[in-house]
C-alpha cells in the first residue's frame, strides 16, 4: 500500500514535463524582464508588415501606382486589387493575408496591455511598455479600421463584452484615440533604440486619427487635429531634413525628420524584399544582382510618373521626382531592351524610393532591406497644413505647404513654384492632394488619403490604367471586403456582417 | 457349492453391473497420462485440449502441460490449441509426449509490451504474416512485404526513393493528423518511425493487432493499430548457418507522356493566338501567328527556342538525370537451439541500393543478437539487440519536378544557373544538371535493444522486468557550391548545413502473470506497470559564405559570412506511465473471454487530462469443439467479440500551452510566439471500438475464411485547425469532434491441390471501410484546411465537413468544357470576374442562383476506396515454385495535381500529350480545354477537373523459384538451397494519368527484377 503510494505519486511526476526551450504565456507575462522583449517582438511583427509584397497591396489599387502588367497577366486575385472586379472579393487571398498578418499583432499588444495591468512591479519601465503596446495597437486597429470599417475590438478585459465582432465605428475610434492618449501620456520623448515609438509618433498618429477618422465614427475633428500636430511642430524636435534624396539614402537612416520608421537589414530575416517587388524585370534578367531589378509588383501610374506637362503631376525644378522615381534603366553601360514575352510596361518608370544600393553587385536584390518609413515629419507639416485650411487659416496652411515645397526645390522656392496665400480653401483642399503625392508617393499614406477625401473611386478610376481599363471600380470600393476564413472560422461575424457590395466568394 | 455358486454369480453380477454402470468403462481401459510441449520451444504447453476422439470425452492440459484421462484402448486422442495445428494420435498406456507444432510455423510467443504472452491469447482480430510469407517478397522494407497480405492493411509506397519507405494505414482512418500510423513493436519496444531500418530477413513473424481487444496492451497508443513485429530465434536442434542474397535492377514503372518541343510550339501558338483573337476580334490570326515566329523578336518565344524549333530538335532533360537503379541485399545468419530453451540467433545484413536519378544511394549495414539463456530451471534471461547503420545521398528534393519538367524547347546545358521558358531564365527552375553537384550525405546509427529476466517460482507463475532501449542519431550534411542557381539566388556564396539528431527512447516494463487450470477451467492473469521515456535532441548549424567548394560542408570554420549564420537546436522529452491488468478466461477450450484494462498518463497532456483509461473485453467461442459439429465437414468454427478503448496522445510537444520563444531579429532579441495557442483541455482522442469475427475452416481446414466487421466510434479526434486571427494566433491543437468508421474485412485460403508432388493454394483478402465524421466542436459544420502560396486558399483537400468522409475533395464541380451553344445560357451567369468561351472550362452552378460564388463550392468525392486488398496464388511442383501476389483498389480517387499542371494551355510549361486533343474550333468533341495565355477562365485546378480514379490491380511480386533436395543436399551437406527470380511491380492497369495511384506524382515508382539465393548449412 505505501509502495503504491510512493509509486503513484513518483508516476505523477514523471508524466510532467515541461518545455526546456520556450517560455510559457504565464512565464512570459509574468514580468517586465519578459514582457519587454515580447513587446520588441511586437514591433518586429509590426515591421514584418510592412514587408515584401504585403507591404504595398493596399497601395496598388490606387491612383499613384498599379500592378505591372505581368502580374496583372498572371495573378487574377492579385489583379482584382487594382481591376476592382469579381476578383475583389471575400476569397481575395491577397488581402485575406493582410488581415491575418495584423490581427496577432493587435491581439498579443492587447494581451500585453491586460498582463500590465495585473504586474504588480514598480517604476516607469511599466509605464513605457503600456505605451508602446497601446501605440502599436492603435496603429494597427487604425490601418484596419480604415480599409476595412468596422473591426473587431481585441480587450482581454472586456472579452464577454467585445467578443471578437465588429465593433461600431464610433467605438472603434474612441478606442484607437484612447489607447494614443495613453500612448502619450507614457512615452518618453526620445528612444534611443530606433525601433522603439516616441511620444512624437503618438503624438502625431492621434493628429492623424482625428483628421482620418470616417465621418461616420463622429470623432473626425480638424481642430483636435490640428492642435495635436501644432504641439508637434512647437516641440521643436523634428525638421526636415535638406536634401530630398537623403530620405532615400541608406547610409542616413533614422534622420530628424523621421517620425517612425521600421528597422530593415540586408540579412535575413530582416531584409525586406521590397526590391524584389518594385524592380524591373528587364534589369533582373540582365543580372541578378542589379539593385534595381526586380519582378514589377508595384509601378507608379501615369499621374504619378508624367509631367504637369503631360498630364501629370511634376512641375520643374522639383527635385522629388527623380528621387522616387526611376525613368532611366541604362545598367554598367547596357541599356536593356523590352523583351516581348514581358508585359511592356518593364522599361516605363519604376519606383525608386526603395532602391537599395547596397546590395548592387554582391546580393540578390531579394536582400535589400532600406528602412521603411511609417511616418516622416513632411508629412505631418502637410495633414498640419490641411487642418489649418480646415479651421480656416488657409493663409498658414499655404506657408506650410511652401515650407515642404521649398526643400522640395533644394532650399529656394522660385516665386513661380511657390503656393499663393491667397488660394480659396477649396482650391487648397483640390491642390493638397496631388502634393501629397508628390511628397509621399508610394509611401503607404494613399489609399487612406482617398477614402478620406472620397475621392477614391473617381480618381483610380481616371489614373490607374487597370481600373480604368476594366471600369468596374464603384462607391462600396472604399472598403475592402472581410475575408472568407474569418467569416467561417469567426463565431461572431457571420456572411451577413459582410461589407456591402461585396459576395461572399 | 450352490451357496457358492450363487456367491459366484452374484459377484459376478455386481462386476457386471459395475461395469455396466461405469460409462465407458470396459474390460480394456487405459488410464492416458501425459504432457504437450511446444515444437518450437520445447516449453510446455497449458490449456491445450484432449479429447478423445469419436466422444465428449476431454480434459484441458494444467499449467505444466500435463494431463491425465481414461480412455478405451485403440481409441484417438485429439490435442488442439489456439496457435497451435491440431494433432490426432493414438492413446498409449505409457506416459505420451505430445509436441505441438505452431501454426502456420509462427512463433507461438509474442513480446509485446512488458510481457510476454502465448499467440492464442491475443483475442481480438489479428492479422499475420509469417517468415515464408515475408521472404516470396525480397525487399529492404517491411512494410512491403506485408503489402497487400492482411485484410484491413494499405501499405501505400509513397516514397519509391532508395531507402524510402511506405506508408501503413489499418482501418482506414482513425485519427485525423496525428499518429494516423499504427506503432511498430518490435521484440516488446514501441517505435513510431523509421520502420526501414528493420532487416526483414531477421524477422519471424508479423502479427497486426487491429481492434481494441487486440490492441489493448497497447492502450494508450493502439488506435491506428499495432504492427508487432517479432526476430528470429533458433529452433531446438542442430546449429545452423543461413545465407540470403538477392540483386535487383530497377526501372521506372511509368513515365509521363510529355509534349515534345514542335507540340509545344504549337500549344503556345494556338495559346497566344486564341488570347490575340478573343481581344482583337476579327483580327488575321495567321499574320498574328506568323509574327510569333519571328526570329527577330517574337512576344512568344525566345530566340534560343526559335532556333532549337527550326532546326526540328527537342530536349529530354529527365534523361540526364536518370540511371539505371541496382539494389542489392545480403544477410547472413547463425542460429542453434538447446534443450533447455536457450538459443542464439545472430545475423549480419548489408543493403546497398542506387538511385534511379544520379548520385542518389542508400546503403545500410546491420546486425541482430538474439540470446535466450535458461540460468537456472526457474530463471531465464534474454536479449534481442540489433544494431543498423544507414548512410545515404541525398538528392535535392526538386531536382526530378524541374528535370521532368523542362522546357523540351531548351537545349541540354550545365553551364546555365536556371533554366528558362521564352528565353527568360526563372529563379525557381534551378538547372537539374547543377543541382546533382549538390553535395547531400545522411546517415543514421540506431541500437534497438530489449532485455528482459523472468522468475518462474513455480510452475505458472513469471515475474518478468524488461528494459528496451531505442538509442538514435541521425545525422543530415548539406552543401551547396557556389555557383548554382540556388547560391545566386540567396547570395550565399556557397552554404553548407549540419543537422544532428539524437533519440533516445527508453521503456522499463514489469509484470507478473499467473496462469491456473482447474479442471475445464483455465485462468490467466496478469498485471504490468510500465515506464517510457523519450528524448529528442537536435543542433543544426547552416553556414554561409565559402572560399572553395571543395571542402564541401565538411570545414564550416573557413565560412566568411558570419552574420548569415543561423544556429538552432533543441530538446524535447517525452514520458509515459502506463498500468496495465489482463485476465483470460477459458472453459473447456470452448469458451474465452479476456478482460483488459490499462490506465496510462502521457506528459502530452496538461495536468487533469494527463490519464486515460482503456478497457477492453474480448469473448471467443469455438463452435466446431461442440459434439453437434463434430463429425461435420466443419474443422474450424469460432465466433469471436470484442469490444475496447484505444487511445491516440500523438499530438505535438506541449500543445497544451502557448508559447513563446527568443528569437533574435531586428537587433536585438525578442519574445515571440510560434502561432499555436495553447489548449489546456486537450485530452486523449479515444477510439471505441466493436470487433465480431468468424472464423471457418472446411475440410481439415484445407479451406478456411476469417472475417471481420468492425464499428468504430472515434471521440475527441485531435488536429491542428487553424483560427480566426482575431485570436491572436494562427492555430490550436484540439479535439475537434468525431469520427465514425465501420468496415468488413474477409481473408479466404485455400489449398487446393496438396499432392506430394504439386501443391497449389491460393489466398485473397478483401477489405472496405466507410468513415464519416458525426461531429464537430460547437456548431460548426465545416473546417476549411487553408494553405496555398498565401496560406489562406481553402485547399481542396484536408478539410472535414459534418457527415461527410475524412478524405473528401472539396472544390467547385466541373461541368463541361465550353461550346459555342452554350454561350446563351453562360453570358446568364456571373462567374466572378472570369470570362467563359467556347473550349474552356464551365463550373456547375450548383444552387442555380446564375452566380458561381462559395456556396457552389462542395464535396466532389473521397479519396477512401470503396474496397482494396489483394491475392496471391503458390504453386509448387516438386522442386519448382510459383509466386504471384496481387493488390487491388477500387473506388478511390485523387487529386491528380501533376496532371493538372500539365494541362494549363499556355504551352509556356511543360505539358502532357493530352493536350493534343485539345478543344479546337475544330476539335470541339473532347474534354480537354481550349489552349489560352493569360488568366480570366478556369484552369483546371479550380474544379475536380482533375480528380481521376485511383484504382488500380497491381502484379506487385512473382517469384519463380527452385529448391534443391534429395541426395545432391546431403552430398553437398547443405539443409537448404533455393535459387529465385521476382519481378516486383511488374505491371499495374490503372487509368490513374499521373505517375502512380498509390505512390503519387512527385517521383514515378520503381519496378524491378531480382535475382536471388537462400542458403542453409
Amino acid at each position: 500500500m505505501a509502495l503504491a503510494t510512493v509509486l503513484s505519486g513518483s508516476c505523477k511526476k514523471f508524466v510532467e514535463q515541461e518545455p526546456q526551450t520556450a517560455l510559457t504565456e504565464e512565464q512570459v507575462f509574468s514580468k517586465l524582464d519578459n514582457i519587454e522583449p515580447l513587446l520588441l517582438g511586437l514591433y518586429t511583427s509590426w515591421r514584418n508588415t510592412r514587408k515584401d509584397r504585403g507591404g504595398f497591396m493596399f497601395t496598388l489599387g490606387s491612383d499613384e501606382a498599379q500592378q505591372g502588367a505581368y502580374q496583372v497577366q498572371t495573378d487574377d486575385r492579385q489583379a482584382g486589387l487594382d481591376r476592382y472586379n469579381g476578383f475583389l472579393t471575400a476569397s481575395n487571398t491577397a488581402l485575406a493575408q493582410q488581415w491575418d498578418s495584423r490581427w496577432p499583432v493587435i491581439s498579443a499588444a492587447a494581451r500585453i496591455i491586460y498582463s500590465l495591468g495585473l504586474n504588480k512591479e514598480e517604476g516607469t519601465r511599466k509605464n513605457t511598455i503600456l505605451g508602446e503596446a497601446s501605440f502599436i495597437r492603435a496603429a494597427l486597429d487604425f490601418e484596419v479600421s480604415q480599409y476595412w470599417g468596422e473591426i473587431p475590438l481585441i480587450d482581454q478585459a472586456k472579452f464577454t463584452e467585445y467578443g471578437t465582432r465588429r465593433q461600431a465605428l464610433p467605438l472603434v475610434y474612441q478606442t484607437i484615440i484612447s489607447d494614443l492618449e495613453t500612448a502619450i501620456k507614457f512615452l518618453p520623448d526620445a528612444q534611443s533604440d530606433k525601433r522603439r515609438a516616441t511620444k512624437g509618433a503618438a503624438i502625431a498618429l492621434l493628429g492623424k486619427v482625428y483628421l482620418y477618422a470616417p465621418e461616420a465614427s463622429g470623432l473626425r475633428d480638424y481642430a483636435k487635429a490640428r492642435d495635436q500636430f501644432k504641439q508637434l511642430v512647437d516641440g521643436g524636435r523634428y525638421q526636415l531634413v535638406a536634401n530630398y534624396g537623403d530620405l532615400w539614402d541608406p547610409a542616413k537612416p533614422n534622420s530628424a525628420e523621421s517620425i517612425y520608421e521600421f528597422q530593415f537589414n540586408n540579412t535575413y530575416p530582416d531584409n525586406n524584399q521590397t526590391q524584389w517587388q518594385m524592380g524591373s524585370r528587364s534589369l533582373a534578367d540582365i543580372d541578378q544582382y542589379c539593385y534595381f531589378g526586380g519582378y514589377d509588383l508595384m509601378v507608379p501610374t501615369n499621374y504619378c510618373y508624367a509631367d504637369v506637362s503631360a498630364g501629370g503631376i511634376w512641375e520643374t525644378g522639383d527635385q522629388r521626382k527623380a528621387a522616387s522615381i526611376r525613368y532611366d534603366f541604362t545598367y554598367k553601360g547596357k541599356t536593356p531592351v523590352l523583351n516581348p514575352s514581358f508585359g511592356g510596361d518593364e522599361l516605363d518608370p519604376h519606383v525608386k524610393k526603395y532602391e537599395d544600393p547596397r546590395t548592387d553587385g554582391t546580393l540578390s536584390f531579394w536582400l535589400s532591406g532600406k528602412n521603411i518609413i511609417y511616418m516622416r515629419y513632411a508629412d505631418i507639416l502637410l495633414c498640419y497644413a490641411e487642418t489649418l485650411n480646415e479651421t480656416g487659416a488657409t493663409v498658414q496652411a499655404v506657408d506650410l505647404v511652401n515650407t515642404v515645397r521649398r526643400r522640395a526645390w533644394g532650399g529656394t522656392l522660385p516665386t513661380e513654384a511657390a503656393w499663393n496665400q491667397g488660394m480659396s480653401a477649396t482650391e487648397f483642399r483640390t491642390r493638397i492632394l496631388d502634393e501629397r503625392m508628390r511628397e509621399l508617393c508610394f509611401e503607404g499614406w494613399r489609399r487612406m488619403d482617398l477614402i478620406r477625401t472620397g475621392k477614391l473611386v473617381d480618381l483610380v478610376r481616371q489614373r490607374n490604367k487597370w481600373a480604368k481599363q476594366s471600369g468596374t471600380i464603384q462607391p462600396f470600393h472604399n472598403r475592402y471586403p472581410i475575408p472568407l476564413q474569418e467569416i467561417k472560422q469567426n463565431e461572431d461575424i457571420s456572411e451577413t456582417d459582410q461589407n456591402p457590395g461585396y459576395s461572399n466568394n | 457349492m450352490q451357496k457358492l455358486t450363487q456367491k459366484a454369480l452374484m459377484a459376478f453380477c455386481v462386476v457386471l453391473l459395475a461395469i455396466c454402470l461405469s460409462p465407458g468403462a470396459y474390460a480394456q481401459n487405459l488410464s492416458v497420462t501425459g504432457q504437450v510441449t511446444g515444437k518450437d520451444d520445447g516449453l510446455t504447453v497449458p490449456g491445450v485440449t484432449v479429447s478423445v476422439k469419436g466422444t465428449t470425452q476431454g480434459v484441458i492440459t494444467d499449467a505444466y502441460g500435463k494431463f491425465a484421462l481414461n480412455a478405451p484402448q485403440g481409441a484417438t486422442l485429439i490435442f488442439s490449441a489456439v496457435g497451435y495445428e491440431r494433432m490426432e494420435t493414438a492413446a498409449t498406456a505409457s506416459p505420451m509426449n505430445i509436441v505441438l507444432i505452431s501454426a502456420n510455423n509462427n512463433l507461438t510467443e509474442v513480446t509485446v509490451v512488458g510481457v510476454t504472452i502465448k499467440k492464442r491469447d491475443l483475442t481480438g482480430s489479428i492479422g499475420s504474416v509469417s517468415e515464408k510469407t515475408i521472404r516470396e517478397r525480397p525487399t529492404t522494407n517491411v512494410n512491403q512485404a506485408i503489402q497487400g497480405r492482411v485484410s484491413g492493411v494499405l501499405v501505400q509506397n509513397n516514397d519509391p526513393r532508395p531507402g524510402g519507405s511506405s506508408s501503413i494505414k489499418i482501418r482506414g482512418n482513425n485519427s485525423i493528423q496525428f499518429g494516423s500510423n499504427p506503432i511498430y513493436v518490435v521484440d516488446g519496444l514501441v517505435i513510431d518511425g523509421n520502420f526501414n531500418t528493420i532487416n526483414p530477413d531477421d524477422i519471424a513473424s508479423i502479427d497486426i493487432l487491429k481492434d481494441a481487444s487486440a490492441t489493448a496492451l497497447y492502450g494508450s497508443r493502439g488506435a491506428n493499430g499495432v504492427v508487432l513485429v517479432t526476430t528470429k530465434k533458433a529452433k531446438k536442434g542442430e546449429g545452423k548457418i543461413d545465407y540470403n542474397a538477392w540483386v535487383g535492377v530497377q526501372s521506372f514503372t511509368k513515365n509521363i507522356p510529355y509534349l515534345n518541343a514542335q507540340q509545344i510550339v504549337d500549344l503556345r501558338l494556338d495559346a497566344y493566338a486564341n488570347r490575340y483573337v478573343d481581344e482583337n476580334p476579327g483580327a488575321d490570326r495567321n499574320a498574328y501567328v506568323q509574327s510569333l515566329l519571328n526570329p527577330a523578336g517574337s512576344a512568344a518565344f525566345g530566340a534560343d527556342e526559335l532556333k532549337v524549333y527550326n532546326a526540328g530538335q527537342s530536349y529530354n532533360w529527365l534523361k540526364e538525370i536518370r540511371q539505371k537503379g541496382v539494389q542489392q541485399n545480403h544477410t547472413l545468419s547463425f542460429s542453434k537451439g538447446s534443450d533447455d530453451g536457450s538459443s542464439v540467433y545472430i545475423s549480419f545484413n548489408y543493403t546497398d541500393q542506387k538511385g534511379l536519378l544520379k548520385t542518389s544511394n542508400y546503403k545500410r549495414f546491420g546486425g541482430q543478437i538474439n540470446l535466450d539463456q535458461k540460468i537456472k530451471p526457474w530463471f531465464k534471461v534474454g536479449t534481442n539487440t540489433n544494431f543498423t547503420r544507414t548512410e545515404e545521398r541525398y538528392i535535392d528534393g526538386g531536382v526530378f519536378n524541374i528535370a521532368s519538367n523542362a522546357n523540351p524547347l531548351l537545349a541540354i546545358n550545365d553551364s546555365i544557373p536556371y533554366l528558362s521558358w521564352k528565353g527568360i531564365q526563372s529563379q525557381d527552375l534551378y538547372n537539374p544538371l547543377r543541382s546533382l553537384r549538390i553535395d547531400g550525405q545522411g546517415n543514421q546509427n540506431r541500437l534497438l535493444t530489449t532485455n528482459y529476466a523472468v522468475v518462474t517460482p513455480t510452475p505458472g507463475l513469471n515475474i518478468r522486468s524488461g528494459f528496451s532501449v531505442e538509442a538514435r542519431n541521425q545525422n543530415y550534411f548539406n552543401y551547396i557550391p557556389r555557383d548554382l542557381g540556388q547560391s545566386l539566388r540567396n547570395s550565399t556564396q556557397g552554404s553548407a548545413t549540419h543537422k544532428k539528431e539524437n533519440w533516445l527512447n527508453w521503456q522499463w516494463d514489469n509484470s507478473v502473470s499467473y496462469e491456473k487450470t482447474y479442471g475445464k477451467h483455465n485462468f490467466s492473469g496478469l498485471v504490468s506497470f510500465g515506464l517510457t521515456k523519450n528524448d529528442y535532441d537536435y543542433n543544426q548549424v547552416d553556414a554561409w559564405g565559402f572560399a572553395t567548394d571543395d571542402f564541401s560542408y565538411k570545414y564550416l570554420g573557413g565560412a566568411f559570412l558570419k552574420d548569415k549564420f543561423v544556429l538552432g537546436s533543441d530538446f524535447v522529452t517525452n514520458t509515459l506511465v502506463s498500468y496495465v491488468a489482463r485476465f483470460n478466461y477459458s472453459y473447456d477450450g470452448k469458451y474465452f473471454a479476456t478482460l483488459t484494462g490499462r490506465y496510462d498518463g502521457s506528459s502530452r497532456f496538461g495536468n487533469g487530462n494527463k490519464w486515460g483509461l482503456f478497457p477492453s473485453l474480448a469473448l471467443a467461442y469455438d463452435i466446431a469443439r461442440e459434439d453437434f459439429i463434430k463429425g461435420s465437414k466443419l474443422s474450424t468454427f469460432k465466433v469471436r467479440a470484442g469490444y475496447g478503448i484505444a487511445g491516440n496522445q500523438n499530438i505535438p510537444n506541449f500543445a497544451y500551452r502557448s508559447l513563446y520563444r527568443p528569437t533574435f531579429t531586428n537587433g536585438s532579441v525578442t519574445y515571440v510566439s510560434d502561432g499555436r495557442l495553447g489548449n489546456p483541455n486537450l485530452r486523449w482522442e479515444k477510439q471505441k471500438q466493436l470487433n465480431l469475427g468468424l472464423d471457418l475452416g472446411v475440410m481439415d481446414n484445407r479451406i478456411t475464411m476469417s472475417a471481420d466487421y468492425f464499428i468504430i466510434h472515434n471521440d475527441d479526434l485531435l488536429m491542428q485547425r487553424t483560427l480566426s486571427s482575431t485570436t491572436g494566433f494562427s492555430n490550436r491543437i484540439d479535439n475537434v469532434g468525431s469520427l465514425l468508421n465501420k468496415g468488413v474485412e474477409v481473408n479466404i485460403s485455400a489449398q487446393i491441390i496438396r499432392d506430394k508432388d504439386l501443391q497449389w493454394s491460393v489466398s485473397g483478402n478483401i477489405s472496405s471501410y466507410r468513415n464519416r465524421i458525426t461531429k464537430l466542436y460547437g456548431n460548426v459544420d465545416a473546417i476549411y484546411n487553408y494553405g496555398g502560396f498565401t496560406g489562406v486558399e481553402i485547399q481542396r483537400e484536408g478539410n472535414l465537413f459534418l457527415g461527410k468522409s475524412l478524405n473528401s475533395i472539396y472544390t467547385y464541380k466541373f461541368e463541361k468544357i465550353a461550346q459555342e451553344s452554350d454561350m446563351a445560357r453562360t453570358s446568364q451567369i456571373d462567374y466572378g470576374g472570369r470570362t467563359i468561351r467556347p473550349g474552356d472550362i464551365i463550373p456547375v452552378d450548383i444552387n442555380g442562383d446564375k452566380k458561381i460564388d462559395d456556396a457552389d463550392r462542395i464535396v466532389v468525392g473521397n479519396t477512401d476506396p470503396k474496397f482494396y486488398g489483394g491475392f496471391a496464388t503458390d504453386l509448387n511442383y516438386k522442386n519448382f515454385g510459383f509466386n504471384a501476389v496481387f493488390n487491388y483498389n477500387v473506388g478511390g480517387k485523387r487529386v491528380n495535381y501533376l496532371y493538372e499542371s500539365l494541362l494549363g494551355g499556355t504551352g509556356e510549361y511543360a505539358a502532357q500529350t493530352d493536350e493534343l486533343n485539345r478543344w479546337t474550333p475544330t476539335n470541339t468533341n473532347t474534354n480537354i480545354p481550349r489552349a489560352y495565355r493569360g488568366s480570366g477562365r478556369y484552369g483546371p485546378g479550380e474544379t475536380d477537373y482533375s480528380v481521376q480514379s485511383a484504382a488500380y490491380l497491381r502484379l506487385s511480386a512473382v517469384t519463380l523459384s527452385y529448391q534443391f533436395t534429395g541426395d545432391f543436399m546431403k552430398k553437398a551437406k547443405l539443409n537448404n538451397l533455393r535459387f529465385y527470380l521476382t519481378g516486383s511491380n511488374l505491371f499495374t492497369a490503372t487509368g490513374y494519368k499521373g505517375y502512380d495511384p498509390e505512390g503519387g506524382d512527385s517521383y514515378p515508382t520503381a519496378r524491378m527484377v531480382v535475382a536471388g539465393v537462400n542458403v542453409g548449412f
